[in-house]
């Protein structure tokens, strides 16, 4: 008899911080990027220096759209939290729509 | 094959500068990038943008496309002429800014798939980490579920072309997981190179829209119409949820847009969402002598100026 194995995931954001690395890991990204990121207040890791950096998992979801943003669109890392801080906001306005049925 | 007209696709005309192509591109980049877009293609239409700009914005590429001449025209079918690209020299590298995007058909004819397998790595490399979006419902999120998804992923074949091939993975779904968050499979990502541990599969959940409730964040939200005097009177009415019809108790006097709070019946987790019942007034047609009768007759009933507050 055929049994399927269903795959355990973890929900990144309640249950795994990311290290430095493990975070340049799971975005493909250059470590130097995150640091000028986390520079910008575009990544807001707990922790005092670089080695003891933990970040949750909104990180993840920033990271993975600064990256696209300065990839694709060559914005600059100041560009890059100006757009994901004003990407925030429109999330915000969208969802106050959706609550209203809009 | 399907001819692209790579200048259509930017907007310029075929004696633009390097400068205006560069215009060009980022001008519409912006506008369809898929993450600040909510157009339906946007994805797509990014898509053919970059692999525009990719041969425009390379004199190397563009002479040797511009070499094809003029008479195409896009959608018409076409074969690269043998040897067309004769003469030219590829330095290769660059040819688009995603490693692993899947470029058109055209694109490949012309220019070939190199240049995309990435950095030849040496050895114990740990495998890339990859990304997907799943659907699921919001029952799911509520009880848990066990699914099979499929994912599409591109890879090097034989030939070192990149392929789509598609994987089933059976996957279970954490009661409490909310649109946004992000799923950790570890060890389903890329495989290791030379002995490296394979990479991660993340996959960030979405939900399908459902005709009744809407999630945001724990909360969801639900429209429940009442009629006239169930508003004004209050009354008790039954209401979907996500976990079976409930008994809801309308305070008397409520108005359009009132949100009546059924605490923790949200996404379940520490601590569960909240429902909302987001209060609409329905209005009885007046379609019946009987019904245009009880309108006068509440019209002569009240002294009801709605639009008191409109004059000066």
């Amino acid at each position: 008899m055929n049994q399927i194995t269903y795959i355990q995931g973890l929900v990144v954001e309640e249950t795994v911080h990311l290290t430095l690395m493990e975070l340049c890991q799971a975005c493909s990204a250059e470590e130097e990027h995150v640091l000028t990121w986390v520079f910008e207040g575009v990544l807001e890791p707990i922790g005092e220096s670089p080695l003891d950096w933990r970040f949750g998992g909104e990180s993840l979801r920033r990271a993975r759209l600064a990256l696209r943003l300065s990839r694709d669109l060559e914005v600059n890392p100041p560009g890059v939290a100006l757009a994901l801080d004003l990407l925030d906001e429109i999330a915000a306005l969208r969802a106050q729509l959706l609550r209203r049925g809009k | 094959m399907k001819f692209k007209d790579y200048y259509e696709i930017l907007g310029v005309p075929r004696s633009a500068t390097q400068d205006d192509i560069k215009r060009a591109y980022r001008k519409l980049a912006r506008k369809y990038h898929p993450d600040v877009s909510k157009l339906a293609d946007a994805e797509m239409r990014f898509k053919e943008l970059g692999e525009a700009n990719a041969v425009l914005k390379d004199p190397e590429k563009r002479a040797a496309y511009d070499q094809m001449g003029s008479q195409w025209k896009t959608g018409q079918e076409f074969q690269p002429p043998p040897g067309w690209d004769t003469g030219f020299e590829f330095t290769g590298g660059d040819f688009g800014a995603d490693p692993g995007a899947d470029h058109s058909d055209f694109f490949e004819a012309l220019f070939g798939s190199q240049g995309r397998a990435g950095p030849r790595a040496t050895r114990h490399v740990q495998g890339r980490d990859h990304h997907a979006k799943v659907l699921i419902d919001l029952a799911d999120a509520y009880h848990g579920a066990q699914r099979s998804i499929s994912l599409r992923m591109p890879a090097l074949d034989a030939q070192g072309r990149v392929t789509l091939q598609e994987r089933r993975l059976d996957v279970s779904i954490p009661k409490g997981v909310r649109a946004g968050q992000h799923l950790r499979l570890a060890g389903q990502g890329g495989p290791g190179l030379d002995g490296g541990a394979a990479g991660d599969l993340y996959l960030e959940i979405a939900f399908s829209p459902h005709p009744q409730f809407r999630a945001d964040g724990r909360d969801v939200y639900l429209d429940l119409p009442l009629a006239p005097w169930e508003a004004a009177l209050g009354a008790s009415v039954t209401a979907p949820t996500p976990d079976g019809p409930v008994q809801l108790t309308i305070p008397p006097n409520s108005v359009a847009g009132r949100q009546l709070r059924m605490k923790g019946r949200g996404i379940p987790g520490t601590p569960p969402g909240d429902l909302y019942a987001v209060l609409t007034i329905a209005l009885p047609p007046a379609d019946s002598d009987g019904a245009r009768k009880t309108y006068r007759a509440m019209a002569m009933a009240f002294d009801f100026n709605p639009r008191s507050h409109l004059e000066g």
